[in-house]
């Protein structure tokens, strides 16, 4: 049953887990595309992925494992604070877990897609939240921030989500190799 | 026949996390030559350096001290043109069929040839010309999904992805670890003829003794981070005492071999293929049982 | 550059430096909950008077695990930059949302109050007292004895059906396989090298295509770790490991007076900074 802790979700939640930490520890987490932060982070993306393959009870746990890391090697002031770096993350899998769920009968790439799309906006808009609640920010520069990055991040994990899923479930449209077509 | 030297390497050292407290020295002094056209076997025990050595070779490890000259580049200069340098030397890792992230057969062959910025054309003679040397069907395998693969069959294509480079040296570590033994064969036999039919130099590490007898010209041993014994297959099996010095084990038949030899009878150790040995073995049972006892 | 790749010798998670200081000596269980309860309260605690006693407190901790200045100064260190910019920006946005007490300063849109001052120098503060406080924790703490606190301190909620054991379990496997990912992903970096990738080197306003670049590691890296998953769930199965069932703990802690002490201080200290009106 999804969403009861089996085996199955108690091991793929660590191993989900302990590549977020990792992410988070290496330079592998950021991709560096244009962004106010000058990259987009992927490090979020264990939880959506956690998510949608495992459902909303491993999804919440990845992603409490990726802010409790986040805030445990944290060199800005703003993730230095729990109430912005572990809260929000709580959200990501289960907001991810929700949209694939409601979209999945449609469309399986459509729904990853925006499973992580909006997966990745419910970090950015949480996290951004929580920096205004908490001071750190003014409502402008928060949304400043939430559009410049917020979109290109979006972006990032979406292609990095549907990638890593499709390949994983060995999903593969009949297409040919890019050496087949004759040009 | 064995032409210039390609590899170079004099007394190299490499220390791993320098001035932390998980400082540690993998490499203390190793030396080695490897002529153009040569396969050279290095063995070794875990540990040894072995793996440290190898990432020299196309400078993803670049040395700290001591000299290493590929082709006539010299690592220890600053500026040196490293995706040439990875252009001509194609190395193999461990495993290397988790390398394979593209859908499709043909696409992950065709990686690195993109990489280069080749024209569709070129790339494909390339990923066509890699998937013939590993014995892949270019028109039925381009474009199959690569999940599907076995696992002799992946390693194959990754074996592609790196011979689709044109290196004029191939570095393989450990080529045949895990994979059944018909899978081991042909892998075995497409070096050999990368080898001595299309003259790439070979360089592989390898724990398998047959293997080793199979495919090298020369051997050399590693023990603590340096070369301790070098020679031709024949020379280092033949060496009973460092052998056992090194704890390095021997090919079968070279075992069965000197238990004959100790046994009395009159055979040639160093028959070490599996055709001399048998021979060597049938010579003994011709000349009868008991002769030479004693 | 010798070390392009040389990531995984780089990861220090839970990086335990043995100085067997009382705070070492500690029960992790009460080191765990006092620290988590602290850190909340200075996360709460806006007021001078209390960050102040707050930064004390954490400089006295640090001290008392006799772990290295340098280990705390390391966390500090390349913040400072931030910590600087934040506070610029709170200075000039934040003016008009913590706009109560004097008004010091007003120029067009930037209002500066004694409200928004305070606001800088409490966040500066807050973040070297948590950053002393979480090095204190992971610097003094095995990652074993963390795990087996985090267990023991949720083991209450079992009453509330609440899988305690099934956390920490998932914990443990996050933190043994960190090791072997990042093996892994050097190993995946140096093959695909290898082979002529090289990671972000496109233009950069290219989204799709720098993401892209970046594949040849994060599929393998994904994939291998979800193989070694399907490993280890047929390992726990066919080992008949069933989730929720009683299991004996094989490490017991028992609180010695020592840590009875130190927790009934921290809970006075938490509760000093969370509910005492101090004064600025």
């Amino acid at each position: 049953m999804k969403g009861s802790l089996t085996v199955r979700n108690i091991v793929i939640a660590g191993v989900l887990g302990a590549i977020a930490i990792l992410l988070g520890v290496t330079r592998i987490g950021y991709i560096p595309v244009p962004t106010a932060a000058g990259n987009a982070t992927i490090m979020h993306i264990p939880a959506i992925i956690g998510g949608i393959m495992q459902g909303p009870v491993v999804g919440a746990i990845v992603g409490l494992i990726f802010g409790v890391s986040s805030f445990l090697n944290a060199t800005v002031p703003l993730f230095k604070d729990p109430l912005v770096a572990i809260l929000p993350r709580l959200f990501i899998g289960v907001i991810a877990w929700l949209v694939y769920v409601g979209i999945h009968k449609k469309s399986e790439y459509l729904a990853i897609g925006a499973a992580a799309f909006l997966g990745t906006l419910t970090n950015t808009a949480l996290v951004l939240t929580m920096a205004v609640v908490r001071g750190y920010m003014a409502a402008g520069v928060a949304w400043t921030v939430a559009i410049t990055s917020g979109i290109p991040e979006a972006i990032v994990g979406t292609i990095v989500t549907l990638a890593v899923v499709l390949a994983w479930k060995q999903i593969g449209k009949g297409k040919k190799s890019k050496i087949s077509e004759d040009l | 026949m064995p032409g210039q030297p390609v590899i170079e390497i004099e007394n190299l050292y490499h220390t791993y996390m320098k001035g932390t407290p998980m400082e540690h020295t993998a490499l203390k002094g190793t030396s080695m030559v490897v002529n153009e056209g040569e396969c050279i076997a290095i063995i070794g025990h875990t540990g040894s350096g072995k793996s440290t050595l190898i990432q020299h070779f196309n400078g993803l490890i670049r040395p700290i001290s001591g000299k290493v000259i590929i082709d006539g580049v010299d690592l220890s200069k600053k500026r040196i043109d490293i995706k040439a340098l990875r252009r001509k030397v194609g190395l193999v890792f461990q495993n290397p069929e988790d390398q394979i992230f593209e859908k499709l057969i043909g696409d992950d062959i065709a990686y690195g040839p993109f990489k280069l910025g080749l024209p569709l054309k070129e790339v494909r003679e390339r990923v066509k010309w890699a998937m013939d040397m590993v014995g892949l069907n270019f028109e039925e395998m381009k474009d199959r999904q690569t999940f599907a693969l076995s696992g002799g069959q992946k390693r194959k294509v990754a074996l592609a992805g790196i011979l689709a480079l044109q290196p004029k040296i191939l570095v393989l570590d450990e080529p045949t670890a895990g994979l059944d033994p018909r899978s081991r064969n042909e892998v075995l036999d497409k070096i050999k003829f990368l080898n001595k039919m299309e003259n790439l130099t070979v360089i592989f590490v390898s724990h398998n003794m047959e293997e080793v007898a199979y495919l090298a010209d020369r051997v050399y041993v590693m023990a603590n981070g340096s070369d301790v014994l070098s020679g031709t297959p024949e020379e280092i099996f033949t060496d009973k005492e460092k052998l056992q010095r090194y704890q390095i084990g021997t090919p079968e038949t070279v075992q069965a071999l000197y238990r004959l030899k100790d046994l009395g009878y009159n055979v040639d150790t160093a028959a070490f293929t599996i055709s001399e040995a048998a021979n060597e073995i049938i010579k003994v049972l011709a000349n009868g049982e008991g002769e030479n006892h004693g | 550059m010798a070390s392009e790749f040389e990531l995984s010798r780089n990861i220090t998670i839970g990086q335990y430096v043995p100085t067997a200081s009382f705070i070492h000596r500690l029960d992790p269980r009460i080191k765990l909950l006092v620290f988590t309860i602290l850190v909340l309260a200075i996360a709460l605690n806006t007021s001078y008077l209390g960050n102040f006693l707050g930064l004390l407190l954490s400089i006295y901790l640090f001290w008392a695990s006799k772990i290295p200045i340098s280990y705390g100064l390391s966390g500090i260190k390349p913040a400072i930059p931030f910590i600087i910019i934040l506070g610029l920006l709170q200075l000039i946005f934040q003016g008009s949302v913590f706009s109560g007490g004097t008004v010091f300063f007003q120029f067009g849109f930037i209002l500066i109050t004694s409200e928004s001052i305070r606001l800088v120098i409490v966040s500066a503060i807050r973040f070297v007292e948590i950053i002393l406080l979480s090095s204190v924790l992971t610097l003094s703490t095995s990652t074993t004895e963390l795990t087996h606190a985090i267990q023991s301190l949720l083991s209450p909620l079992k009453k509330v059906k609440f899988p305690v054991h099934e956390i920490s379990l998932i914990i443990t496997i996050a933190i043994r396989f960190v090791p072997t990912f990042a093996i892994e992903m050097e190993k995946m970096m140096k093959a695909q090298a290898s082979r002529g990738a090289d990671f972000g080197s496109g233009e950069w306003w290219r989204i799709i295509q720098r993401t892209k670049d970046m594949f040849p590691i994060i599929i393998p890296l994904f994939t291998i770790a979800l193989s070694r998953a399907e490993d280890l769930i047929l390992a726990m199965e066919s080992r008949c490991y069933t989730p929720g069932n009683e299991r004996s703990a094989y490490s017991v802690y028992k609180a010695l007076g020592r840590d009875y002490i130190v927790l009934i201080i921290g809970l006075i200290l938490s509760s000093l900074l969370l509910f005492y009106p101090f004064p600025f």
